[in-house]
């Protein structure tokens, strides 16, 4: 049987994470069906686990002048209620799983979970959010573009502690998420689109596009987000398929059980191609 | 008398909601144990050494040399072993199970499991016909010549029952017995197979059903499978024992609905189908079963709704390395429904005529001639039901504006089902018997069938309360146990209400007529119409007493960008004699045309290399509440002189008009033509891109 | 090992057991409720549903660590109550219940979507119950369940 460790506040569990080996467990929504073994049978972990739902400090939402901070053991359906939490992520955390995983699962755990169909990350990446880790040697903050590496890897020691996602107060015009999934609820995605800009006098001052599931990670490219800043809508909108084909070469899903590699870039390059279409 | 259609509560709403009502799962016996089954991890090939771990005390290891009786599951094709003897003919074949007290232990044993092989080539092309029919009507063939002709081609894929409750049973020894307590639709099928197993004698074999949480089919033949394996484990330990699947291991390996390809030909004169040509292949997997009824039963319907005068028609089974499939609410039906129903459509289309008009000409009317040369005896009423299901959903006009727009659609399903088991079914090879029972002032059902949630229990209680005039508290009916009720068949075919309600209705009539007397049984047995004239390897005659009916039309709109589905609403009518009872029947017809619906556009499930790739709840998708659209359901009573007030089949018709409904919708909405199901959204997108309008 | 306390239909409850069980084994198990049923084991059907602190959570997806201190209620307890009264009535009427298996998880559902928001419309009635799946009925008479209990319980949420 593995060690479980159930800290009952952040200073105990920081000093658990440094004395010992173990797996962090938040809503467990991802690690308990990863590792489920059968019916009637503890769950299968290959290491020692950490239960960290009930570190209180972590459940916190709140804001100052430019970011807005949810506690890493806070629930999806609490960040959804929270009136704090931008829109877009709001609107994407209603499109997934079920009201009984979002009273439980949690923000953190579906980036730590750093998977390529990982739904948050799609509108996280686009608000360039930040992930606040904690060790018993201290703080440090890192772009969540950064702290995700690939296919489930993170830069995460394994002593820290996602305790925050930290993210920037943005104004837009107006933001976007798409997800296509197999069916319109309680599902993993095919793939994703989030989009986002900010118009001032038709001028685009801002303009963000990120797409889930069709790489090992988000695909965000601000390179190419920055050929548009400064340009008119209509200038952008005449750019149409000149923008899709930039896009294209960084769109490379894979063949699966929800779908296939055709259907899944198709789908993401014409939702890119309807965003610009419709900016107004 | 009140109507028999006004509804009354469920019975067992009560148990359910509460949690009460128990389960396979939910018993727990002193002492049991549990098994876990040792699998192939090959499609094809030869078992050259198993070499088990050591086993500590109290766990047993249990396979083919355990079987006191005949290594053969009975059903209708026996071909399929109880635990195979070294031969592999699919992945994660059963070849054993391990026993004992603690599924850790257990879990750790059968990973240690090693099996040497001799591996094979698999076999999944489909070209070993194990069971190849064939037959005419009319001049067959020889009615083609000089006629245009028409064609097109037709598949459908996989569909996986997904009832709620995974498959199990609870076994356990009682003094010379073994008992079975299982989830499962025919506790005959199971007994008599565990007694051929066993070699027992009728009386050392006793199969309970526990409460059954959806079934749909998948638990008509495949509990036999387990029943078998259990029932030798319990005859070898002497203990309780429970086998209950879990839920990738119940979606790896249970049977499902069978894929088939349909090959039409129709051959045209002035605007009408004079001969028909149809090669049908489905796809049997590794062991036949009961796969040779289901392609019978969809030749049978191979004209669908329709009137055709000659017919040259032919199918076969084809035997893969892949899981077995088996049952599944519709029975070959909704495979067959699919094809002729888009293959009306699209002749219609092709000939420059609506398809609506072209199906009303080739509409079948009562004391027409059936496929097989049987006989519509009773009223057709679809064209009164076709009137109603265009009045209540504006079908014409709909259909005409959406021909003018982009990405919407309706779609018009017309179909029947045949109730009952098909020919003389009934009569030589099922021989229902039921039992009514008074004690007192309480009357007893004894049968065999099982309310798997289409609400038997209800609907019986109810049936003899009011033939008798009593009140439905006095009737009991308590869930089958082979000890005590006479084997009225399985629970199967639409054949409850019609048939086996049926003989429980006369039973009810002479029960009332001795009323007076204190405790008494009344027993009967069925009695077939005299019409019936079937001959099975000619494929003439009735093939079925009688036929439900039913008309659905679906609205969908595909979205332009992602090219998924949402279904807007749906408007059926159907035909089903006389409902017993109008809300356990408007259940049925929702939850059937869910099915149908999903079956259409939804649930996508295949296998590669003999793998099922959609293995769990999370990759194989039946839609949520999110997916379903309102539905809106009429009944035309058409009373059937043989069925229990004129009741006919309620449980598969639902099921059947779903997906050639969507998919006609889908195929109006993308201006494409639709040849498979489930249309896709990844299939959407290859049309748009390649197909022909 | 570790004790877990937590309050279980009203009683407090204390476990000294591997907190790394399913929250589902421990209640069909340690205490023999057996109104929450396994569909699939991976949280995506809903039959297992209870109620955590009130609102609907999956029982095969909840490690026991993470019910420390927190109240649970499952169907058993939950039926004790009068808006479980009007739930069942309502289910009843309606024609919700077939198989049965989806109806605790579906019972579970409907009381943690009326006790959020009293009054739901269609459309969040099918959000409150899109993490469990029915086979059997095609959803309509549930919704329409879930309409009449929200009617009918008038005040009692
Ligand atoms: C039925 C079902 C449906 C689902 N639907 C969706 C969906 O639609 N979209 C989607 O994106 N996901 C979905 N998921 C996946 C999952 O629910 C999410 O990824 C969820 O956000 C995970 O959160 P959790 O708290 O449960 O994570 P856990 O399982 O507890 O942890 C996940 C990973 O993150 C790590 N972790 C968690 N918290 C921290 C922390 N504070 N610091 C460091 N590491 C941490 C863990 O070690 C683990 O590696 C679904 C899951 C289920 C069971
Ligand atoms: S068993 Fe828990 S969600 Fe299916
Ligand atoms: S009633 Fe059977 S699954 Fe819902």
């Amino acid at each position: 049987m593995v060690t479980s460790y159930i800290p009952l506040n952040l200073d105990e569990c920081l000093k658990i994470l440094s004395d010992k080996q173990v797996r962090i467990v938040a809503g467990g929504t991802d690690m308990l069906i990863q590792n489920r073994s059968h019916t009637s049978m503890p769950i299968g972990f290959k290491s020692d686990v950490c239960y960290i739902s009930n570190i209180e400090e972590l459940k916190k939402i709140y804001e100052d002048e430019t970011f807005v901070y949810i506690g890493s053991v806070c629930s999806l359906e609490a960040i959804m209620e929270s009136e704090l939490v931008p829109e877009l992520l709001k609107n994407t955390i209603l499109e997934m799983a079920s009201p009984a995983i979002r009273h439980t699962a949690t923000l953190a755990g579906n980036i730590g979970n750093a998977s390529p169909a990982g739904d948050s990350l799609v509108p996280l990446y686009l608000l360039d959010a930040l992930v606040e880790k904690r060790s018993i040697k201290g703080v440090s903050k890192v772009a969540l573009s950064d702290f995700i590496t690939g296919v489930r890897k993170i830069d995460l020691e394994k002593d820290e502690l996602i305790t925050k996602v930290i993210i920037p107060k943005i104004s837009f015009t107006k933001s976007y998420f798409k997800k296509v999934g197999p069916r319109l609820s309680d599902a993993i995605s095919k793939l994703s689109f989030a989009g986002a800009y900010k118009l001032e006098n038709d001028l685009v001052k801002d303009i963000r596009i990120a797409f889930g599931s069709v790489n090992v990670t988000v695909v965000r490219r601000r390179d190419l987000e920055e050929r548009l800043i400064g340009k008119t809508k209509d200038e952008v909108k005449k750019m149409v398929s000149e923008i899709v084909d930039w896009y294209e070469e960084f769109i490379k899903p894979i063949d699966d059980q929800r779908s296939n590699k055709e259907y899944r870039k198709s789908i993401s390059l014409k939702l890119l191609r309807s965003f610009i279409e419709n900016i107004e | 008398m009140k109507d028999i259609s006004i509804s009354i509560n469920k019975v067992d709403n009560e148990d359910k909601c509460s949690g009460k009502a128990k389960y396979v799962a939910d018993y727990k016996l002193e002492g049991m144990l549990y098994a876990f089954t040792v699998r192939s991890q090959i499609a094809k090939g030869e078992i050259l050494k198993i070499e088990y771990p050591e086993l500590p005390n109290g766990y047993y290891v249990v396979d083919y040399k355990d079987v006191p009786g005949k290594n053969i599951v009975k059903v209708i094709y026996e071909d399929m072993p109880v635990f195979t003897t070294g031969k592999i003919t699919y992945l994660y074949e059963p070849i054993s199970l391990i026993i004992g007290p603690e599924k850790q232990v257990l879990n750790d044993l059968l990973k240690q499991v090693k099996i040497t092989y001799k591996e094979e080539e698999p076999v999944f092309e489909w070209t070993d016909s194990v069971v190849h029919y064939h037959f005419d009507k009319g001049l067959g063939e020889k009615a083609f010549q000089g006629l245009e002709k028409v064609e097109y081609d037709y598949k459908t894929s996989y569909q996986e029952q997904a009832y709620i409750e995974t498959q199990g049973f609870i076994g356990y020894p009682e003094k010379d017995k073994v008992t079975l307590l299982g989830s499962i639709q025919c506790p005959y099928y199971v007994k008599n197979a565990v007694v051929q197993a066993l070699g027992e004698k009728e009386d050392n074999v006793r199969v309970i059903q526990a409460t059954v949480g959806g079934a749909f089919g998948g638990k008509e033949e495949y509990p036999s499978l387990i029943g078998c394996q259990l029932a030798v484990a319990v005859k070898k330990i002497k203990k309780p024992i429970q086998l209950i699947f879990e839920r990738e291991e119940d979606m790896l390996v249970t049977t499902k609905r069978h894929p088939s390809r349909v090959h039409f030909e129709g051959y045209v004169l002035d605007n009408k189908i004079h001969g028909l040509k149809a090669v049908v292949g489905i796809d049997g997997g590794a062991n036949i079963g009961l796969s040779g009824v289901v392609l019978s039963r969809a030749l049978i319907a191979c004209t669908g709704a329709y009137k055709i005068d000659n017919l040259d028609i032919s199918g076969d089974v084809f035997r893969t390395n892949t899981v077995p499939n088996g049952a599944f609410r519709g029975f070959g039906a909704p495979q067959m429904f699919f094809a002729v129903e888009m293959f009306f459509e699209h002749v219609a289309k092709k000939l420059g005529i609506d398809p609506l008009e072209f199906k009303l000409n080739h509409l079948a009317k009562q004391n027409d001639f059936t496929s097989t040369m049987g006989i519509f005896r009773d009223p057709v009423l679809m064209p009164e039901m076709i009137t109603k299901v265009i009045e209540t959903s504006d079908y014409l006009n709909k259909r005409k504006e959406y021909e003018k727009s982009e990405f919407k659609g309706v779609g018009m399903s017309l179909f029947f089902h045949g109730c009952g088991f098909t020919g003389s079914g009934e009569q030589n090879h099922i021989k229902a018997k039921v039992k009514l029972k008074k004690d007192k002032d309480k009357v007893y059902i004894l049968i065999a069938a099982v309310d798997m949630g289409q609400g038997v229990k209800t609907s019986f209680r109810k049936l003899v309360s009011h033939i008798l005039e009593i009140d439905i508290e006095r009737v009991i009916f308590d869930n089958p146990d082979t000890d005590f009720v006479p084997d009225s068949g399985p629970t199967v075919a639409s054949r409850t209400m019609m048939i086996v309600g049926g003989i429980v209705a006369r039973a009810a009539k002479e029960m009332k007529d001795r009323f007076d007397e204190e405790s008494f049984v009344v027993e009967k047995q069925y009695v077939q119409p005299e019409y019936i004239k079937y001959d099975e390897a000619t494929f003439k005659g009735d093939a079925y007493p009688a036929y439900s009916w039913g008309v659905n039309v679906v609205e969908v709109e595909v979205d332009k960008d992602t090219y998924q589905v949402s279904i807007k609403k749906t408007w059926s009518v159907y035909d089903i004699g006389k409902a017993i009872d109008e809300r356990i029947v408007m259940g049925q017809a929702d939850g059937g045309l869910a099915q149908g619906l999903a079956y259409g556009y939804l649930e996508v499930m295949e296998h590669k290399q003999g793998k099922i790739m959609q293995k769990n709840m999370t990759d194989y998708i039946i839609p949520t509440a999110m997916d379903m659209c309102p539905m809106e359901t009429y009944l035309f009573d058409n009373p059937y002189a043989f069925g229990p007030y004129g009741a006919k089949g309620v449980g598969e018709l639902s099921l059947i008009g779903g997906a050639p409904a969507v998919a006609m919708a889908i195929e109006q909405a993308i201006k494409r033509r639709v040849f498979k199901i489930p249309v896709t959204p990844e299939y959407i997108m290859e049309l748009i891109n390649n197909g022909e309008n | 090992m570790a004790k877990i306390k937590f309050k279980l239909n009203g009683e407090i409850k204390e476990l000294d057991t591997d907190p790394s069980r399913r929250l589902l084994d421990v209640l069909r198990d340690d205490f023999n409720l057996t109104g929450p049923k396994e569909g699939c084991g991976e949280g995506e059907c809903g039959a297992c549903a209870v109620l955590m602190n009130k609102e609907i959570v999956n029982s095969c997806s909840v490690p026991l660590a993470n019910v420390l201190n927190k109240e649970i209620i499952t169907i058993e307890g939950f039926s004790k109550t009068k808006r479980y009264q009007v739930i069942k009535d309502s289910f009843a009427k309606a024609g919700g219940v077939q198989c049965g298996f989806c109806t605790p998880g579906m019972i579970i559902a409907t009381e943690s979507l009326l006790n959020k928001n009293p009054h739901p419309n269609e459309f969040e009635i099918k959000i409150g119950l899109s993490g469990n799946l029915c086979r059997c009925t095609g959803y309509n008479l549930i919704i329409e369940a879930v309409k009449l209990a929200a009617e009918a319980g008038e005040g009692l949420w």
